[in-house]
């Protein structure tokens, strides 16, 4: 298989500008806390949500739960970072140049947000890890050699869906509080606290569109499905593209009205 | 998508403006919001030519960076046109950014937690250079700021002169034919300052073409070939050091170092029929008055009379200067009006 010179320039650019962002995060203070801190946390939200659960449900709903609040950490980590991320760059200044270099910034705003969720799933091993060393959850996987691709198809979704974040954010003020009102209603609504099929129905249209819905059900369909999760999978991916082909154009429009404005700059 | 509108020549302007105008829109008031137009840049003209160092000098607010971010693209212009390199500013992107460095002063722009090479090394991509040629291309940027040995360093540790430096070697990564400095010695100490400036002569003798601007009239007279001075969003004079030295060149400029002095004995100088101008200077203790008149008229004696009780310093007489050019111009074209309020029309 051979990829266009264009094709091959715009993944490395993709792939530069991800790995610099991994770089700049393992030395901030704020993400590695967040990082070592939140963990603990959910792993002890999936411990307690398994005692509730108790023996009927089995063992296998500890890792039910820890999937989910390990996948909280990173819905956390792509709502805040990725979502942030433009906000982010007017504060450093570093928006302009961006914006001004030759090579296109809806690549770099990728290279970033996907850089973002990637260091959120670190949170989802963490809670995991935790779960082992400290509540002697199982770690059995039913479909080994299909939860790389789970992984990978969440952390594609889900940094896309960072990028879609962070171009409809910057369109407002106050960004960070729309942020926090959007933490806890996806942690619901997808299936990460609780499973779906306990939801009001009216909530599953809603619940189809949100990418982390799909993301999670891979994870967990790989680790303790009856099946390997194929659509889930594939739901993924393909929100992943509706994801970023708006995200595209919001940034057009979002660029387009900053150079009006002339508010690239306004942090 | 477009056609890049204009190949560039040698015969085409690196970079010309034609009748640019900004406008902003701002709001005041919290519950009667009125909305406020302000217009930045009034119908702005000018060419550069390959190679050449052109400054655009100005007080605060004058309209400069306004002016400079329609070049580089960041900013749509209300009206009027702009080329870099024969490439249109508003239709021609991307042609444009492969073809200018932007570089502006002050703190931010730079990843302050990894080092300096590091920050090199991201926006080489974001540039455009191909992946083999970015170590060596680092690698001579480095060379001419003169921050070889430092690279390694992070950037938190970088004193403001290095900082500026290596915004200089960042904006120069893909080779562009076009810097656009804005105001890249704001906050430097004069070792800095002066260290810049060498950096800015060495790019223009490389055959850099470079637009600055800058509100230190020594260092556009220092560096600049040609000299546009813009006030209140408009150019108000243009030319070489000396053709705007020449605008005041018959006069003689009296500097009275005085303490104390009244604003009623500035109207009674002003109001001397040799008079031309009067300009006031604040220093810690004292205030340096600038009077300007007729070369050969003798009005020293005079001047002292007219301060009366005032306690006076030192007086000396000399030749004006390129500052004294520069305060004529922009006092008589309506002052430093600080951030363009004086232009602002309440328009609902």
């Amino acid at each position: 298989m051979t990829f266009s010179p264009t094709f091959r320039s715009d993944a490395h650019q993709v792939a530069r500008v991800w790995a610099f962002t991994m770089r700049i995060f393992m030395i901030s203070d704020f993400f590695i806390l967040t990082a070592v801190v939140q963990p603990i946390i959910f792993a002890s939200i999936a411990f307690f949500l398994f005692q509730v659960g108790g023996d009927a449900a089995g063992e296998q709903t500890l890792l039910f739960a820890a999937l989910g609040t390990g996948m909280m950490g990173v819905w956390s980590t792509t709502l805040f970072g990725g979502g942030g991320a433009i906000a982010w760059q007017r504060w450093e200044h570093t928006l302009e140049l961006l914006v001004a270099a030759p090579r296109r910034y809806d690549l770099t705003l990728l290279g970033q947000t996907l850089a973002t969720t990637t260091f959120g799933f670190y949170s989802m091993i963490a809670t995991l890890a935790w779960g082992v060393l400290l509540f002697g959850m199982p770690l059995d996987a039913n479909w080994p050699l299909v939860l790389p691709l789970s992984l990978l198809a969440a952390v594609i979704g889900l940094g896309i869906m960072g990028m879609l974040l962070a171009t409809t954010f910057v369109l407002y003020r106050h960004a960070n509080a729309l942020s926090n009102l959007l933490e806890y209603p996806v942690w619901i609504a997808t299936g990460m606290l609780v499973p779906l099929a306990l939801l009001p129905g009216w909530l599953g249209p809603i619940s189809w569109v949100l990418l982390p819905t799909w993301a999670v059900e891979a994870i967990r369909g790989a680790a303790i499905g009856a099946e390997p999760p194929w659509l889930a999978i594939a739901m993924c991916l393909i929100l992943a593209v509706v994801y970023y082909v708006i995200a595209r154009r919001v940034l057009v429009y979002v660029i387009d009205k900053a150079r009006r404005d002339a508010t690239l700059n306004l942090a | 998508m477009t056609t890049p509108s204009i190949p560039s020549s040698p015969d085409t302007p690196a970079i010309e403006a034609l009748d640019l105008v900004r406008t902003y829109r701002t709001h005041l008031g919290v519950i009667r919001r009125r909305s406020i137009e302000v217009e930045a840049v009034r119908g702005i003209s000018f060419e550069v030519r390959p190679g050449e160092l052109f400054g655009l000098l100005g007080p605060n607010g004058a309209g400069k960076t306004t002016t400079i971010k329609m070049l580089v693209t960041l900013l749509l212009p209300t009206a009027g046109s702009a080329r870099v390199m024969g490439y249109d500013v508003v239709r021609d992107t991307t042609e444009v950014r492969k073809r200018i460095g932007y570089v502006f002063g002050g703190e931010g722009g730079l990843y302050d937690r990894i080092s300096g090479l590091d920050n090199l090394r991201f926006f080489a991509e974001l540039y455009g250079v191909e992946p083999a040629a970015q170590r060596p291309r680092i690698d001579a940027m480095l060379d001419l700021v003169g921050l070889a040995g430092r690279e390694r360093e992070k950037v938190e540790g970088y004193s403001r002169g290095m900082r500026q430096r290596l915004h200089i070697a960042r904006g120069l990564l893909h080779d562009p034919p076009v810097l656009f400095l804005d105001e890249p010695s704001l906050g430097l100490d004069p070792v800095g300052a002066r260290e810049l400036r060498r950096t800015i002569a060495d790019l223009v003798a490389a055959g850099k073409t470079v637009l600055m601007t800058t509100h230190y009239m020594f260092e556009a007279d220092a560096l600049c070939e040609r000299i546009a001075v813009i006030n209140g969003g408009k150019i108000v004079a243009a030319g070489t050091g000396s053709d705007l030295k020449a605008v005041i060149a018959n006069r003689t400029i009296v500097e009275i170092e005085t303490y104390g002095v009244t604003a009623e004995a500035v109207d009674r100088l002003r109001a001397d029929p040799d008079v031309i101008a009067v300009n006031t200077e604040d220093q810690d203790q004292s205030q340096i008055l600038l009077i300007q008149s007729e070369r050969g008229t003798e009005i020293t004696q005079r001047l002292i009379q007219h301060l009366g009780d005032t306690r006076i310093g030192k007086i000396s007489a000399r030749e004006p200067t390129l500052e004294d050019a520069y305060v004529h111009l922009i006092a008589s074209t309506g002052g430093d009006d600080g951030n363009g309020a004086a232009r602002a029309a309440a328009v609902a």
